[in-house]
C-alpha cells in the first residue's frame, strides 16, 4: 500500500465510529508507520470533528416538538382507515348529490327555499364523528386540523340531531369553522333536508 | 392514550436529529421545521406499515429525504451534474479547520454541493450511521454512497482550504 492509496481510503475515516469497519483496517495500520500520513489523518479527523460539531450544534425552534405533537393526525390502523375512507366517501357523495340537486333545481326554477333556523350545538369533524363517534374537547385539535384541511364539517344539536354545515354554493366555510371545532356554537342558516340527510347553509356563527 | 404517548416519545427522540438533517440540506429554518413536521405527519399516517420497529430511525430519515427531494423537484433545483472532484485531487484538510468555519459559512458551502452528493455527506457528518445504514436510508448502493461522500467531502474541504479563517475575516 502507498501513502496516496491509504489517503484515498482514509478520506472517509471518521474516528472511533469507523474503527470496526474492515475497509479501514489496513490503511490505519499503514498510517501508524508513516509520520506524514499520521499527521494528515489527525488533521482529517479533527476537521471531521469540527464540521460535525458545527452541524450538531444546530438547534430546532423551542416549540417545534409541541407543534408536531399538537398537529398529529389521528393514528389509524388499516382497518379503521378503510372505514374512514368509506365514511368520507359517503359524506362527500351525499354532499355532491345535494349540491347537484340544488343546482338542478335552481336551473329548473324550482328552488326549494330552506327554512331559516338556529341550531345550538357542538361543531364536528363529520368524518371522524361518523367513523369513530369522535367528538368533544379531547378531540378538538384533531377535529380542527381535519376541518382546516377541508373534510366535511357538521353540528350536533342538544337533541342529538346532526347537520352538515355548508357555505353558499361553491364557497367553503371550513376556514371559519375550524377554530370552533369541538366548541359549542350557535349557527343560523337555511335548513335543507333530503333523503333524511340534514344540511344547514350557514349565514351566521356565534360562539356560545 | 398509549398511541399518543408513543408518538410523543418518538417526536422527542428524533425531532432534533431530523431538524438538523433538514436544516443542513436546505439551509432554511422554516424548510427544516416543515420537513420535520411533515415527516412525523407521514409517520402518524403510515408508520404502522413499518414491519421492523428497529428501523424507525432509518424510516424517518428516508421519509425526510424523500420530502426534501420533492421540494427540490418543485423548485427544479435538482442538478444532474456530478461533482468533478476525484480522489486524485485530494486536498489536505486544513489543520485549523475549526477556526475556518462558522455554521453559516458551512451551510453556505454545503448548499453549493449538488443534492445527490450533499445528502449522504450530511448524514456522514451529523449521524453516527454506518455507510451501510446511510445506503439503506437513501436506498442507493453502498459503493455509490461512499463515492458520493468522498467526492462531496473533497469539494467541501477545498472550499474550507480556500476560505480565510473566521478570526481573520472578523478583523
Amino acid at each position: 500500500m502507498k501513502t496516496k492509496q491509504a489517503k484515498e481510503i482514509l478520506l472517509l475515516y471518521r474516528g472511533p465510529i469507523d474503527d470496526g469497519d474492515p475497509q479501514f483496517g489496513e490503511a490505519l495500520e499503514y498510517a501508524r508507520g508513516d509520520p506524514e500520513l499520521k499527521r494528515w489523518l489527525r488533521d482529517q479527523t479533527s476537521c471531521y470533528d469540527a464540521i460535525r460539531s458545527k452541524l450538531r450544534g444546530i438547534e430546532p425552534p423551542r416549540d417545534l416538538a409541541q407543534k408536531i405533537i399538537r398537529h398529529r393526525p389521528i393514528p389509524l390502523n388499516p382497518e379503521r382507515n378503510r372505514i374512514l375512507q368509506l365514511a368520507a366517501a359517503i359524506v362527500v357523495s351525499a354532499g355532491i348529490t345535494a349540491a347537484s340537486l340544488s343546482i338542478w333545481q335552481r336551473e329548473k326554477h324550482f328552488i326549494a327555499q330552506g327554512q331559516e333556523i338556529t341550531v345550538k350545538g357542538e361543531v364536528l369533524d363529520m368524518t371522524c364523528y361518523i367513523a369513530y363517534n369522535m367528538s368533544g374537547p379531547e378531540n378538538a385539535a384533531d377535529a380542527r386540523e381535519c376541518i382546516r384541511k377541508g373534510l366535511p364539517v357538521g353540528i350536533k344539536d342538544e337533541n342529538g340531531k346532526v347537520y352538515l354545515l355548508t357555505g353558499e354554493p361553491g364557497h367553503s366555510i371550513n376556514a371559519e369553522l375550524a377554530d370552533y371545532a369541538a366548541q359549542i356554537v350557535t349557527v343560523r342558516g337555511k335548513e335543507s333536508v333530503r333523503d333524511g340527510f340534514a344540511q344547514l347553509q350557514v349565514e351566521e356563527i356565534k360562539k356560545f | 392514550m398509549a398511541a399518543d404517548l408513543e408518538f410523543e416519545n418518538l417526536v422527542n427522540l428524533y425531532y432534533r436529529d431530523l431538524y438538523r438533517f433538514g436544516f443542513s440540506l436546505t439551509g432554511s429554518e422554516m424548510d427544516a421545521a416543515d420537513l420535520t413536521q411533515e415527516t412525523f405527519y407521514i409517520w402518524a399516517n403510515k408508520g404502522h406499515q413499518l414491519k421492523n420497529p428497529g428501523n424507525v430511525k432509518a424510516w424517518l430519515f428516508t421519509t425526510l429525504h424523500r420530502e426534501f427531494l420533492k421540494i427540490c423537484r418543485r423548485q427544479k433545483r435538482l442538478a444532474d451534474e456530478p461533482i468533478e472532484e476525484s480522489a486524485a485531487s485530494l486536498p489536505d484538510p486544513p489543520a485549523d479547520c475549526a477556526n475556518r468555519i462558522d455554521s453559516q459559512t458551512l451551510l453556505h458551502f454545503l448548499g453549493e454541493i449538488d443534492e445527490n452528493f450533499r445528502v449522504p455527506l450530511v448524514l456522514y457528518y451529523i449521524e453516527d450511521m454506518s455507510y451501510k445504514e446511510i445506503a439503506e436510508v437513501l436506498m442507493i448502493p453502498l459503493g455509490t454512497v461512499q463515492s458520493r461522500i468522498a467526492r462531496a467531502k473533497i469539494q467541501l474541504l477545498r472550499c474550507l482550504t480556500e476560505t480565510d479563517p473566521v478570526q481573520t475575516r472578523r478583523k
